[in-house]
């Protein structure tokens, strides 16, 4: 009883939709005490309009087909689920298109950065030396770059 | 036949399969309606409304999701337009200085013998709370059946039917005179 009185006061305190559901729940739904306060099923069963009293007096049909007939959006529905299927698969197509576009506009933009290496940075340069000298004069020079490595080794000795 | 073959049917454009579904949610469309709107005349424009738009928006159905708890979602937002449109008139109305008509249940000319209509025990909830109350009493719906209908979260569904209820009971136990008319 007393944690009835706190759930109710709860309830008052926080006029949160989502904290009141909470307690409606963990609470209220599962005490007989609670459920006392609230009207029951059957009670308000006899209060509403049911299914068996509610008799159109008209006849609804008639007034609903000739509305659609009459209307010119009727053809446009019949093929609307085709319509929206292809659409839907051209929305797709679309939208994967503009991504591709996008990722390969990004790469290529970040390619060609001050800060990134540039395309022409990825073709191996032509590596030159016009003389190599040592003490004054041309050294023998041997230049070695192993396979598959963009290292250059530059080995020069005198010819003493 | 299945719902769905029906549903299918209605898309290829096939009248008789929408006239069977017209045919077997016009008693529970009008009940709800009647008792969100409380008299029979602007419960049959809102279902002859709500089953026009079933019919032009079936193409958007979700086939994954209930049939019956999207009609009645349509049903329900017409039934809140209906209110709408009552409140503008009734305003305009009162501006104009006359004597409010509007609020009277049946129309005077109206042939229909007079049926059971929601009592003025039911015109003090709200809209939110009629639409779950009628659905969890007439129609078994759980919480989470009428958050779907009503486009909101469980919880909010579940606080909408306990304030229902919990208004239901207090006018019950207070002897409300409409009881005597219900």
């Amino acid at each position: 009883m007393s944690r009835c009185k706190m759930v109710e006061f709860f309830y008052a305190l926080v006029p949160l939709r989502h904290w009141r559901g909470l307690l409606i729940r963990r609470h209220i739904e599962n005490c007989p005490c609670c459920l006392a306060g609230l009207a029951s099923r059957e009670a308000v069963g006899s209060l509403l309009v049911q299914e068996t009293d509610a008799n159109i007096g008209r006849f609804l049909w008639t007034e609903v087909e000739s509305a659609l007939v009459a209307d010119p959006g009727r053809e446009m529905m019949k093929s609307r689920a085709v319509q929206s299927s292809v659409l839907r698969r051209w929305g797709w197509a679309t939208a994967t298109a503009f991504l591709i576009v996008l990722v390969t506009g990004f790469l290529l933009v970040k390619g060609f950065r001050p800060g990134g290496a540039s395309p022409t940075a990825a073709v191996p340069a032509r590596f030159e030396l016009e003389y190599v000298r040592v003490g004054g004069q041309p050294a023998n020079t041997v230049i070695y770059q192993p396979q598959g490595s963009d290292m250059i080794i530059v080995w020069a000795g005198t010819n003493k | 036949m299945d719902e769905q073959e029906l549903i299918a049917g209605c898309l290829r454009g096939n009248m008789e399969d929408f006239r069977m579904i017209v045919e077997q949610y016009t008693a529970p469309a009008m009940a709800l309606a009647m008792n969100v709107l409380g008299n029979r005349d602007d419960a049959e424009d809102a279902c002859q409304e709500l089953f026009i738009q079933v019919y032009r928006n079936l193409g958007s159905y979700d086939p994954t999701r209930s049939f019956k708890n999207w009609v009645y979602t349509i049903l329900y937002r017409r039934c809140l337009d209906c209110l709408k449109r009552r409140r503008q008139s009734a305003e305009l109305v009162k501006k104009m200085g006359r004597e409010t008509v509007l609020a009277t249940p049946a129309n005077p000319g109206h042939s229909h013998p007079p049926r059971r209509l929601p009592s003025d025990l039911l015109e003090r909830l709200k809209a939110k709370e009629r639409t779950a109350l009628c659905l969890w009493a007439n129609e078994g719906y759980t919480a989470q059946e009428i958050g779907e209908v009503l486009r909101c979260s469980d919880s909010t569904a579940r606080v909408y039917l306990f304030q229902a209820r919990k208004k239901i009971k207090k006018l019950l136990e207070q002897g409300h005179v409409s009881l005597q008319n219900g």
